[in-house]
């Protein structure tokens, strides 16, 4: 990059990054409809760009994706929430008071590394197919990051800051808005980041498992009578659900910490 | 949090300092808390049905350590387990194999091509945001029940961990290096193998260790919903029959083998970086 800070800069130069990613894109779904001009269509087994945009206009015409999706969201709320608050208060705790990390560490490990979505057939048959049973599967599976970078974001604080607030006089408060939170407040949303990918986990195997709604049921019962065009619909809709939720929350990291990009 | 500790602390910049002083309770403890709390869990936790009784509903929920314990001994003892556990392994195997395969080239080959990394950069993004989990009715459309559903399951949720850290690692490389070495005539090949490919190792280690636990939970899904047998089969069927004990017994299975495969990870990387002067952290 010699020529980084040069002032003319041609267009193509400067959002090479955006139209090459573009071009790559709108590249893959050409010769993803082009393909089937070479290679026999068989609509059981694969479907079209064109076919799968019609099912996707279809579903949210006859508004069937938009009940399913509000079917999935409430869970999905009722189960991040909890694990956020759930999460934030134990990994501060845990940050805070030394005794309560040493205690608690190992155990969170322990069940950190085990694979909790296998408890997920006994979850729903001890709570049933309905929200219940789903949130709890997207809590187990969410909370953990949350107390982990809560704890790391304690752990963070920078001590000597603290002592110079105290030192210059500061409250209580002040410790609390100029110190402890800007410090925690980073991790807690990264965390926040990687809780949203596997609270997606977490409402698909409740609904592929056990349910009679909702948008992981609907992919699940489009796959099962050979519908690939809306399932792909389906899919494509979770696809671009979990990206807004990923880069949104990637975007207002960049926006709120500006001093934390690149780490 | 006393404040001559404080004080140390800010001194030293870490509280290594303050060890000589340290009496035996005071080194032992984070170890003794750490295990005294998960004794105490499965302790409360055995206790519980001898303490309150449980209506008949919840007796039929319920477990207890030893249970689980004797239920984990009989499968192994009667050698019950080792069909359904070769069965996931070989997809498990299979499928993290293949995610190296095609991830370590691939991550290279992206990390240096800016082109390349800029066309594919899209395709990462929204893959890697997206849970995989959601092609598996896709994946079992297309492969069926068997083996190769769960390992393709397998691929793409353990590929794109090791793709983005090797391609991380890659372009983090000394580009100092890269020029010595091309100077004295180096073929790209002769770069990625002198220069690129070790430098990413610590990347490429974490990314592996990354990639076990998805593999691990791949595995647990597809077998769940899209196979005939295999350890997750063996708990789903075992949760509809109340068989509880069972179903604690599987996920220990899979705990203890996610648990001894990321430390066997962790022993090669320090094996690969012991000519590292400075470790390389995530």
């Amino acid at each position: 990059m010699q020529n980084a800070g040069a002032p003319r800069e041609s267009f193509l130069e400067r959002h090479r990054k955006v139209l090459l990613g573009l071009l790559a894109v709108l590249l893959f779904f050409a010769a993803w409809q082009a393909a089937f001009l070479v290679v026999p269509f068989n609509p059981l087994f694969i479907s079209k760009p064109n076919l799968i945009a019609k099912a996707f206009v279809d579903l949210i015409a006859d508004g069937d994706m938009l009940r399913d999706l509000g079917v999935s969201a409430m869970p999905f709320l009722y189960g991040f929430v909890s694990a956020a608050v759930v999460g934030i208060v134990v990994g501060i705790v845990m940050g805070w008071r030394v005794r309560v990390g040493y205690a608690l560490d190992p155990l969170m490990t322990v069940f950190y590394a085990t694979p909790l979505v296998a408890l997920a057939p006994l979850v729903i048959v001890f709570f049933g197919v309905g929200v219940s049973g789903k949130a709890i599967i997207i809590f187990s599976l969410s909370v953990f990051p949350f107390i982990f970078n809560a704890q790391a974001g304690v752990r963070a604080v920078d001590r000597l800051l603290i002592n110079v607030v105290r030192s210059l006089g500061g409250s209580e408060w002040d410790l609390y808005v100029k110190v402890i939170v800007p410090g925690v407040l980073p991790y807690i949303v990264a965390g926040a980041r990687i809780a949203v990918g596997r609270a997606l986990i977490g409402i698909l195997v409740g609904e592929f498992f056990a349910a009679s709604e909702g948008i992981g049921y609907a992919i699940a019962r489009f796959g099962d009578l050979f519908a690939l065009d809306k399932m792909f619909a389906c899919i494509l809709a979770i696809m671009v659900i979990a990206i807004v939720l990923t880069e949104g929350i990637r975007w207002a990291e960049r926006a709120a910490f500006p001093w934390r990009v690149g780490r | 949090m006393s404040e001559s500790r404080t004080i140390k602390a800010a001194l030293a910049s870490s509280d290594e300092l303050a060890a000589p002083g340290k009496s035996l309770w005071h080194r032992i403890e984070p170890a003794a808390l750490g295990i005294g709390s998960i004794v105490a869990l499965l302790v409360v936790w055995e206790l519980v049905p001898r303490l309150i009784t449980l209506s008949a509903g919840t007796k039929l929920f319920f477990t207890t350590p030893s249970q689980v314990a004797g239920t984990l001994w009989r499968l192994f003892a009667t050698g019950e387990i080792w069909t359904p556990l070769g069965v996931s392994a070989s997809g498990f195997g299979l499928g993290l194999l293949l995610s190296i395969v095609v991830g370590l080239p691939l991550g290279v080959l992206i990390g240096r091509s800016r082109t390349l990394n800029d066309m594919i950069d899209p395709f990462i993004t929204a893959f890697n945001a997206t849970p995989r989990l959601v092609f598996l009715p896709l994946v079992m459309l297309w492969l069926g029940l068997g083996l190769w559903s769960k390992v393709l399951i397998v691929f793409i949720g353990a590929l794109f961990p090791i793709l983005i850290n090797t391609y991380e690692g890659v372009r983090n490389a000394d580009k100092v290096l890269i020029n010595v070495v091309r100077s004295f005539g180096a073929k790209e090949w002769d770069i990625a193998r002198l220069v690129v490919v070790p430098n990413a190792m610590p990347y490429i280690i974490a990314g592996l260790r990354l990639a076990i636990g998805r593999a691990v939970l791949g595995v647990v899904v597809a077998e769940f919903f899209g196979s005939e047998s295999g350890l997750g089969v063996m708990m789903v069927q075992a949760a509809g029959r109340y068989q509880v004990d069972v179903v604690f017994s599987g996920l220990i299975i899979f705990a203890v083998l996610s648990l001894a495969l990321t430390a066997m990870v962790q022993i090669l990387e320090q094996r690969l970086s012991r000519w590292r002067p400075v470790h390389v952290s995530e």
